[in-house]
């Protein structure tokens, strides 16, 4: 009670003793201060890049049972198209961290099974109930399953800052120009007879990738996009929002998978690069 | 006294030097966890029991437009790529007369190609024609202005500006091969009915759940990455369509809904559902019908037209 009205008085009495100009003079001062100490400050503390180093020291030599990340994903975390393991290098720190929490998660608590799309899902009516819309969010894959196990939630936050950190230049293949005009036509306007979406109104301009939630198409390899749209026809993957990737996994046939695969692997795209 | 005043400036200072900076970092660094993802933690709306039977399109049940592939290498093929341009980038194409972030084909989806997304090609055969709002026969260049007017919140182009002309040839383009006159399957918006009274609070529930993802928490839409226009575009605020626009109106919005949204997963609401959430959206703030004076907007708000 005596301190805050000592304190009270005092501001008071010298607020009325001092002109309001020199006042803010002072104030201006002060805020000037701050703002270059502020500007400096993250040099010193960077706990950005502590994550950063662990979550590359875990990924380049692995620790006990983990493995390495490079001997699948790259040294670069480019990807590696022959065993259809995608590329990490900047994607998003939030996503990357998702998939890993997803890979973890055991499919039998989540009490829920997908059934996989009839064969001739064409002519299938689709029953849209909660189980669809609010999504368990598995991902099976026997090779991240047991490994995305082992991770801690530190390990995974350390991983996913490192990869979103990494450069990626893509390089753009040559295909058909057939190939190219139907998957540039998917990705662009999509099926719009059948209601289908364009993959760019998800994926972002170019399949860029948009925020947390969209990853980017461009530069990843394609059999790793034709197997993720497997997946999802199969119903091994089931971690998307709202199930909004999975609606339209369902609609795609193989010959879509393949020229849309193609048209991204055709773009030149670069990420974290100057 | 001097030296509680050096107290205070040293608090103050070290408060924003000190606190503030690793506060904000560590809340930039955290990652979501799980449980906020909206998928999981949102209460579900209704029992599995309350299934929606999605219609499932066969091959040729809707009209087909030709492919952007196969526009002509002319003089007109370039009129309809200069209609196709401002169709989907309308702020770039037809700055003048935008006024709000969306483009034509926010509403009119999927390049004015998706049947039951108001398709462009449904609607070439069908004016001039009656309109109720107007009480006269419109055509199609009139219609088009009213789109600019109060979906695009911006000024009308005239009927001899190249911005019309091109608008109006990517449309006849679009509908190559299409009947006059008739009524196409997929024409417009999709017929709903309503069985319950409408609550924006069950209304608000729908928006969490199944729409901030994209439009946002505010419903302001998101940006692209570069900063120019938008990803998803805003559902109200100032960016959105004005109070006269046809989505003002809460049945003809909740078609919209339950015809195209969310995106990719068209039908999937029930008809009480898109209504719900067209009357929450309805009541948000957002530009005034420029055709109704500033008195009547603000003592009547939600008025449509
Ligand atoms: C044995 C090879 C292998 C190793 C080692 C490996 N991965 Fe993978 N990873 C894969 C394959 C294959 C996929 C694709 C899985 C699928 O189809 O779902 C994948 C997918 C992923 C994904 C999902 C990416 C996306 O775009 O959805 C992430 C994230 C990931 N791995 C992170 C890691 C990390 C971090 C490590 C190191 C701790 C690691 N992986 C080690 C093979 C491997
Ligand atoms: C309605 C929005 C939407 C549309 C349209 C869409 N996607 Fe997706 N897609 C998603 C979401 C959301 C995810 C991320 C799923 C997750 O979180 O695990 C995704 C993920 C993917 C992945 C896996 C990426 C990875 O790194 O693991 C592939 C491949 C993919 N989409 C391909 C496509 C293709 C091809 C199209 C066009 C035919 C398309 N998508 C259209 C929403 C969409
Ligand atoms: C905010 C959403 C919105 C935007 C943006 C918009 N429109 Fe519309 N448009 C509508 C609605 C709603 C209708 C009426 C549909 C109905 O009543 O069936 C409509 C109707 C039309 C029609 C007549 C369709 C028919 O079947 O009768 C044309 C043509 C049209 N708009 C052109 C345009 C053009 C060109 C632009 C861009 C300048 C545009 N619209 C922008 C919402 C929009
Ligand atoms: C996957 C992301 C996504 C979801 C989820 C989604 N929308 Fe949209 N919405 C879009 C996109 C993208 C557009 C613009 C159309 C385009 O570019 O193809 C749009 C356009 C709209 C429009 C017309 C344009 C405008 O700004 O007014 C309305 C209204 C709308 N959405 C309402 C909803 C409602 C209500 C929901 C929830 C039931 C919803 N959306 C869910 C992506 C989404």
């Amino acid at each position: 009670m005596r301190l805050s009205d000592n304190i009270k008085c005092s501001l008071v009495s010298w607020i009325t003793k001092i002109s309001i100009w020199k006042f803010f003079l002072l104030l201006l001062a002060v805020s000037f201060v701050i703002f270059l100490v502020q500007s400096v400050l993250p040099v010193f503390s960077d706990s950005h890049d502590l994550h950063r180093l662990a979550g590359e020291e875990l990924a380049l030599n692995g620790r006990g049972k983990i493995p390495s990340c490079v001997s699948c994903h790259g040294l670069q975390g480019q990807g590696d198209a022959k065993i259809a393991s995608p590329r990490l290098a900047g994607l998003h720190p939030s996503y990357i961290k998702k998939q890993l929490e997803d890979y973890a998660r055991d499919p039998l608590k989540t009490r829920a099974f997908v059934e996989p799309i009839a064969r001739d899902y064409v002519k299938t009516p689709r029953t849209y109930g909660d189980l669809t819309v609010f999504t368990p969010g598995t991902r099976y894959d026997p090779k991240m399953n047991g490994l995305a196990k082992l991770l801690s939630a530190e390990d995974r936050h350390n991983l996913a800052i490192y990869y979103s950190k990494l450069a990626f230049v893509a390089s753009p293949k040559a295909y058909d120009f057939e190939t190219l005009e139907r998957g540039e036509d998917l990705a662009l306007r999509g099926k719009p007879e059948y209601g289908l979406p364009s993959c760019d109104s998800c994926h972002g301009p170019g399949g860029q990738g948009f925020g947390a939630i969209f990853p980017p198409l461009a530069g990843q390899p394609v059999t790793y996009i034709i197997a993720q749209i497997n997946k999802w026809q199969a119903g091994k993957r089931d971690n998307d929002h709202l199930a909004l990737m999975r609606n339209i996994a369902d609609q795609l046939t193989d010959g879509d998978k393949v020229n849309v695969a193609a048209y991204y692997d055709n773009l030149s795209y670069s990420v974290n690069s100057e | 006294m001097k030296r509680i005043l050096l107290k205070w400036v040293f608090i103050f200072s070290f408060y924003h030097v000190a606190v503030l900076p690793v506060a904000a970092q560590e809340l930039g660094q955290t990652l979501d966890s799980l449980e906020v993802r909206p998928s999981l933690v949102n209460s579900r709306l209704s029992l599995p029991t309350q299934l929606t039977q999605v219609h499932v399109i066969s091959p040729g049940e809707y009209f087909a437009p030709p492919l952007v592939a196969d526009i002509p290498d002319d003089r007109f093929g370039d009129m309809v790529r200069m209609g196709r341009n401002i169709f989907i980038k309308t702020g770039v194409y037809a700055k003048r007369y935008a006024g709000n972030g969306l483009n034509c084909s926010s509403c009119h989806l999927q390049e004015g190609r998706k049947p039951h997304g108001i398709p462009l090609w449904a609607a070439y055969g069908r004016y001039p024609m009656y309109r109720h709002k107007t009480r006269t026969v419109v055509t199609l260049e009139e219609r088009i202005q009213d789109c600019f007017i109060y979906s695009m919140n911006g000024i009308a182009p005239t009927l001899d500006a190249p911005e019309m002309k091109a608008l109006v040839t990517y449309t006849k383009w679009l509908s190559k091969g299409a009947p006059v006159g008739v009524d196409l399957p997929g024409r417009g918006l999709p017929n709903i009915s309503r069985t319950q009274d409408l609550d924006p609070k069950r209304g608000k529930i729908v928006y969490e759940t199944r729409c901030e993802l994209c439009h946002g928490k505010d419903g302001k839409g998101q940006k692209h990455t570069n900063g120019e226009g938008y990803m998803f575009p805003p559902l109200w605020g100032r960016d959105s369509y004005n109070k006269g626009s046809g989505l003002q109106r809460v049945r003809t919005l909740a078609k919209f809904i339950k015809g195209n949204m969310p995106l990719g997963a068209s039908f999937s609401l029930t008809n009480q559902e898109s209504l719900d959430v067209a009357i929450y959206i309805w009541l948000q703030d957002r530009p005034r019908n420029p055709k109704m004076s500033q008195a009547m907007d603000f003592f009547f708000p939600n008025m449509a037209r």
